[in-house]
C-alpha cells in the first residue's frame, strides 16, 4: 500500500482548510477522535470510511453544524470559529447534507434565494439572471420556475449545490451525493465537479463507491471509528488499498452466485394502473411476475413508477385496474397487514419516511412490523428477553454501531440506519421480498453483506423483487432485468443477454424528453 | 467503537481545562458574545427531561410570586396559606387526593390519546358520559347483587366513555375529519343530552330541580377513613396508572399507537393497521374518562345534576397530561399538584384575598413553561472554546 503522508506534512499555503486534533464526543460514541484532515486548495478530497465512522460529524463539523469539543478548524492557516452553518457559509464554506434541505412546494429559484437576501423584498430578476447562467454554463437543464417538488431527486440535488454555489463558497462538501443518482446522473455531476475544481473550487466528497473515489478524486482521508487511518494521493493507490484501509482487513470484492432454481410465482402484477394521487408516481398498466428463488432486478431512473409499483405491492395504495397476487393469493385491494403477514418483507428507498421509527429505540426498530409474530409477543404482551436476544443478535451481524440496543435511533449514522432496516426485513424466511434500493449508503463490506444475503434468501427459495439505480447490482445480483420506464415495463432480459448500455437506453425510453412531462 | 464514554457530560458544558486553567474570569466568558451557545441534540435522556420540568415549575413559582407582589401580598404568605389548604394537614391532604382522584383518569384519557397522535379533546364529554351509563346501569338492574352491581356500573361507564369518544375516532378514520373539532363540540352534544335527561326521563320525582334522585347507599364507594372523602376510587386511579403504563410499554397495542404516534407513514408501511389502531386508542382513552364519572358520581356526589362536570376535570385532564409530558406515572404527580393547587387556592383566597381564579393562572404558566421545558431539551447549552490569538 502507498505510504499515508501525514495531514500536516503538506506544504504549507498549500492547504485551505485543516482540522487539528478534532475531538467530537456523542453520549457513548466518540464520533471523531483527534482528527487531523488538510484539504488544499481546489482539489477533490473524498472521505472514505464505514458507516458511522465519522464522516459526517467531521463535515458537519467543518460546516459549523456542531463544535468539536477539542481541537480546532482553521482556514488559510487563520483558526476559524464557526457557530453556525451561517457562519461557514460567509466563511465561504458550503454543505450539500444527505437529506436535502429543500423547500418543496416553492420553485427553484425561491429555494436558491432564500436566505440569501439582506433586503427585505425578494430581487428575483437578478438572480434568475445568474441562476440561468449558471444552468447554461454547466448544461444542466433544470427551469428555474418549476416547483422543487416536482423535480426528480438528482435535480433537486443540482437544485441543492447551485444554491451552496450562489453564496459563493469556495469551499463545497457533499455528503454521498451519488447515493441517489443513476448512472448517467453520476456521470454528469463529475464532469461537473472536474470542471468547478479546475476553475478553483476546494470539494470535499463523502461517498461509499470506491470506484467513485477512484475517478474522481485526488486525494482520500480515511477515516475508522472515529479516527485517521491515513489520507493518501489517489494515484498511488487501488480499490483494494482504500477497502483494506477502510476495514482494516480484506474485503471481498465479489458476492458469488449459483444458478438460480426457479419455482412457483411468488409474486404476479398483471396490468396495473395507479393514478399518481400522492406524488409517489403512477403505473400506466404495469405487469411483472417474480418466481420463487429467483432475484428479478428492475433497472430504471427513479421516477418512472418504482415508488407507485412498491406501494402497490405492499398494499398501501390500491391499483384501479388490474391484479396482484402474491403466492397465488390476490392481494389487489388487500391491506398492508394483510399483505405482510403472507411473508413479505419490504425495504422502502426512503428509509426515514417509510422504514423506521426515528424517535424509537434501535431495538424496537429492529421488530417494528413483526411485534405480533409469536417470536415476540404472547397474547398481545411483548416479549421483552426475546426482543432483547433478536436486537443483540443483529447488531452484532449487521455490525450496527450504536452505544446500544436502548438507543434513539434518530442519532445513528445514515448507513446504521439502512443496517437497521436490512436486518429486520432479512430475518423471519420471507416468501417474498421487494427492495428498493436496499443498499442505499450501505459501505463496501455491508453492502458486500446485504448482496451475500439477498442472494441466500433466494437460494432457500425466497422471491426477490429488486429496484436499484446502481446497474452494478443490478447485474451482480439479477437473474432477470426488467426496465421500468414511464409507469410500464418496457424490455425484459437476462443479465448474460444484454449490456449496460442497452440497459441504459431502454431506461432513458423512446425519447429522453419526455421523462419531465409525467 | 474505539472508546466507550459511558458517562459523558451532556448536559452542562463540558469544564474546558486548558482553558479554565487560563485564569479568565468565568463570569464575563458567560457574559461574552458567542462563548455559549445552543447546539441541537438528537438524543436526551429522561432525567434530563425530569429536571427541565421541575425547573420550568420552579420558574412558575416566581412568575406567580411576581404576580402575589403586584396584587400587594407577600408571596410568603400567599404560598404558605396555598400550601396549608394543599397539604397543610391530615384533612387537607386527604382532600386534595379526594380532587387528584378525576384528575388522574383523565389525565391519562389525555396522554395516552396524545401519545399516539391523535387529539382527544373530549375528554369532559367523555367524563360526562361514563357518568351517565353508570347511573343508566344503576337505572336499569336494579336487582343486581352489590359487587355485581359496582362491576357493572364502572364497565357501564367505561362503554359508555369508549362510545362517546368512538364517534369521534370513526368519523376521523371513515371520513378524515379533524377530531380535535369532532371532540369538542361532542362535549356540547352530551351537555344538552345531560340536560335533557336532567330535566325529563331521569329527573328526580321530588324536587323541582334538574337532578336525578339520590343514589341508595349500598351503591357508595367505600372510603378509606371516618374522617375524609377520599374513596376507593382514588385506588382504581392508582391502578389505571399502572395499567396504561403496562399497555403503552409492554404491548403490542402499546407499541403500534406509540408508533402511529411517531411516523403513521412508516407505521402503515410496516403493516401497522392505523385505523383500528386510532380506533382502539381513543376507546381506551375515553374509557378512562367514563371511569372518572363513576368515581364521582359513585364516591362523592351520588347523584347527577347540572353541576356535575362543573369542574371541569376533562379539561384540567389535557393540562395535566400535558405537564407530565405524556407520562402516566408523572399524571399521577401532575394531577396531585394541580388538585393541591384548587384546593389550596381557596384557602389562599379567605386568607389572603387573592382570587382562586389565579390557579387558572398557575396551570396556564406551569403548561407554557414545562413545554419550552420539553424543546430546551434538544438542545444543550455548551461553551465555545476560544482560540483567538
Ligand atoms: N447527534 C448525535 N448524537 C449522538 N450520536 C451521534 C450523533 N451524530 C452522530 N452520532 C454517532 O456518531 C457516529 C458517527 O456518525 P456519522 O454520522 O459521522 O457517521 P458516518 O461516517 O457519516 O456514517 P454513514 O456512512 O453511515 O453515514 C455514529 O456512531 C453515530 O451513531
Ligand atoms: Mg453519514
Amino acid at each position: 500500500m502507498a505510504d499515508t503522508d501525514q495531514s500536516g506534512a503538506a506544504a504549507p499555503g498549500e492547504n485551505i482548510l485543516v482540522a487539528e486534533e478534532v475531538t467530537k464526543v456523542f453520549p457513548g460514541v466518540v464520533a471523531n477522535d483527534s482528527v487531523n484532515v488538510a484539504i488544499r486548495r481546489a482539489e477533490i478530497h473524498c472521505l472514505l470510511g464505514e458507516n458511522g465512522a465519522g464522516k459526517t460529524t467531521l463535515a458537519d463539523i467543518l460546516y459549523g453544524v456542531y463544535q468539536p469539543d477539542e481541537g480546532r478548524v482553521l482556514l488559510e492557516g487563520e483558526p476559524l470559529e464557526l457557530n453556525s452553518p451561517r457562519d461557514a457559509i460567509e466563511a465561504g464554506i458550503g454543505m450539500v447534507h444527505q437529506h436535502f434541505e429543500l423547500v418543496p412546494p416553492m420553485s427553484v429559484i425561491e429555494n436558491v434565494v432564500i436566505g440569501t437576501q439582506a433586503k427585505q423584498w425578494l430581487d428575483l430578476t437578478e438572480a434568475r439572471r445568474r441562476l440561468e447562467e449558471f444552468f447554461a454554463d454547466y448544461d444542466v437543464e433544470i427551469d428555474p420556475d418549476a416547483e422543487v417538488g416536482r423535480l426528480s431527486v438528482g435535480e433537486q440535488q443540482w437544485v441543492e449545490i447551485f444554491k451552496t454555489l450562489y453564496f459563493g463558497v469556495e469551499i463545497l462538501i457533499l455528503d454521498e451525493p451519488t447515493a441517489v443518482l443513476t448512472p448517467q446522473g453520476i456521470d454528469e455531476l463529475f464532469r461537473i465537479l472536474r470542471r468547478m475544481r479546475d476553475e478553483g473550487l476546494t470539494i470535499i466528497l463523502i461517498t461509499h463507491k470506491l470506484k467513485e473515489v477512484m475517478d474522481l478524486s485526488d486525494r482520500v482521508t480515511v477515516l475508522r471509528r472515529g479516527k485517521v487511518v491515513g489520507t493518501v494521493d489517489t494515484a498511488d493507490v487501488d480499490q483494494r488499498d482504500l477497502a483494506r484501509m477502510m476495514v482494516g482487513r480484506e474485503v471481498l470484492m465479489q458476492a458469488d452466485k449459483a444458478a438460480s432454481n426457479v419455482g412457483e410465482p411468488v409474486l404476479e402484477v398483471e396490468e396495473i394502473h395507479l393514478e399518481s394521487d400522492t406524488g409517489r408516481g403512477s403505473l400506466d398498466g404495469l405487469s411483472i411476475t417474480v418466481g420463487s428463488g429467483e432475484i428479478v432486478g428492475v433497472a430504471g431512473v427513479s421516477g418512472n413508477g418504482q415508488n407507485a409499483l412498491f406501494d402497490a405491492v405492499v398494499g398501501v395504495r390500491h391499483p384501479e385496474t388490474g391484479s396482484i397476487r402474491i403466492t397465488g393469493q390476490d392481494t389487489t385491494e388487500s391491506a398492508p397487514h394483510r399483505i405482510a403477514t403472507l411473508g413479505v418483507a419490504s425495504v422502502p428507498a426512503d428509509r426515514i419516511a417509510q422504514g423506521l421509527m426515528m424517535d424509537f429505540s434501535v431495538k424496537e426498530n429492529l421488530v417494528l412490523g413483526n411485534q405480533r409474530e409469536r417470536q415476540f409477543s404472547r397474547a398481545g404482551i411483548l416479549n421483552r428477553g426475546q426482543i432483547d436476544a433478536f436486537a443483540a443478535e443483529s447488531i452484532d451481524t449487521y455490525e450496527i454501531k450504536t452505544p446500544s440496543a436502548s438507543q434513539i435511533t434518530r442519532t445513528l449514522s445514515g448507513g446504521n440506519l439502512q443496517k437497521i432496516i436490512m436486518a429486520r426485513e432479512l430475518s423471519g424466511q420471507p416468501q417474498l421480498i421487494v427492495a428498493h434500493q436496499p443498499t442505499r449508503g450501505l459501505d463496501i463490506a455491508a453492502t458486500e453483506y446485504v448482496r451475500r444475503r439477498l442472494i441466500q434468501e433466494r437460494d432457500r427459495g425466497a422471491g426477490v423483487l429488486l429496484m436499484s439505480e446502481d446497474l452494478d447490482e443490478i447485474f451482480q445480483l439479477s437473474d432477470r432485468i426488467a426496465v421500468i420506464y414511464d409507469g410500464r415495463i418496457v424490455a425484459v432480459t437476462e443479465p448474460d443477454a444484454t449490456t449496460l448500455e442497452q440497459i441504459g437506453m431502454h431506461m432513458a425510453g423512446a425519447s429522453d424528453t419526455d421523462r419531465g412531462s409525467q | 467503537m474505539s472508546e466507550q464514554v459511558a458517562d459523558a457530560p451532556q448536559d452542562s458544558p463540558r469544564p474546558d481545562d486548558h482553558e479554565a486553567g487560563a485564569g479568565r474570569d468565568p463570569l464575563s466568558m458567560l457574559f461574552q458574545p458567542g462563548a455559549w451557545r445552543l447546539e441541537r441534540r438528537l438524543h436526551t435522556r429522561p432525567v434530563y427531561e425530569l429536571y427541565a420540568t421541575l425547573i420550568a415549575l420552579a420558574i412558575t413559582a416566581v412568575i406567580i410570586g411576581l404576580l402575589v407582589i403586584i396584587v400587594g401580598v407577600s408571596p410568603l404568605d400567599a404560598f404558605a396559606s396555598l400550601y396549608e389548604g394543599a397539604f397543610g394537614n391530615r384533612e387537607s391532604a386527604l382532600e386534595t387526593l379526594v380532587q387528584a382522584t378525576p384528575l388522574i383518569l383523565t389525565g391519562l384519557c389525555a396522554a395516552i390519546a396524545f401519545r399516539a397522535g391523535v387529539w382527544n379533546i373530549g375528554g369532559q364529554g367523555q367524563f360526562i358520559a361514563g357518568a351517565i351509563g353508570t347511573w343508566w346501569v344503576y337505572d336499569t338492574m336494579p336487582g343486581l347483587p352489590a359487587p355485581v352491581l359496582f362491576v357493572a356500573m364502572f364497565a357501564g361507564a367505561a362503554v359508555f366513555g369508549a362510545v362517546w369518544a368512538t364517534v369521534a375516532s370513526v368519523l376521523l378514520v371513515r371520513y378524515g375529519t379533524n377530531e380535535i373539532l369532532t371532540t369538542v363540540m361532542l362535549n356540547f352534544v352530551i351537555d344538552s343530552g345531560l340536560s335533557w335527561l336532567l330535566s325529563g326521563p331521569w329527573q328526580a320525582n321530588d324536587t323541582p330541580y334538574s337532578q336525578t334522585e339520590r343514589m341508595v347507599e349500598s351503591t357508595f364507594l367505600p372510603r378509606f377513613f371516618d374522617d375524609s372523602r377520599l374513596h376507593l376510587g382514588f385506588a382504581l386511579a392508582l391502578v389505571m396508572v399502572a395499567v396504561v403504563h403496562f399497555l403503552v410499554r409492554r404491548t403490542t397495542l402499546g407499541f403500534e399507537l406509540r408508533a402511529i404516534g411517531v411516523n403513521k407513514q412508516a407505521a402503515s408501511y410496516k403493516g401497522v393497521s392505523v385505523g383500528a389502531a386510532i380506533i382502539a386508542v381513543m376507546a381506551i382513552s375515553g374509557a378512562l374518562a367514563g371511569l372518572a364519572g363513576a368515581g364521582e358520581l359513585l364516591g362523592l356526589h351520588h347523584r347527577i345534576n347540572f353541576e356535575f362536570g362543573g369542574q371541569a376535570v376533562g379539561f384540567t385532564g389535557i393540562i395535566v397530561a400535558l405537564v407530565a409530558r405524556l407520562h402516566p406515572a408523572g399524571v399521577i404527580v401532575v394531577a396531585v399538584a394541580f388538585a393541591g393547587l384548587i384546593n389550596g387556592a381557596t384557602q389562599m383566597q379567605v386568607g389572603t384575598g387573592i382570587p382562586a381564579a389565579l390557579v387558572d393562572v398557575i396551570e396556564g404558566v406551569a403548561l407554557v413553561l414545562v413545554l419550552l421545558a420539553a424543546v430546551a431539551c434538544r438542545y444543550r447549552l455548551r461553551k465555545i472554546a476560544h482560540h483567538h490569538g
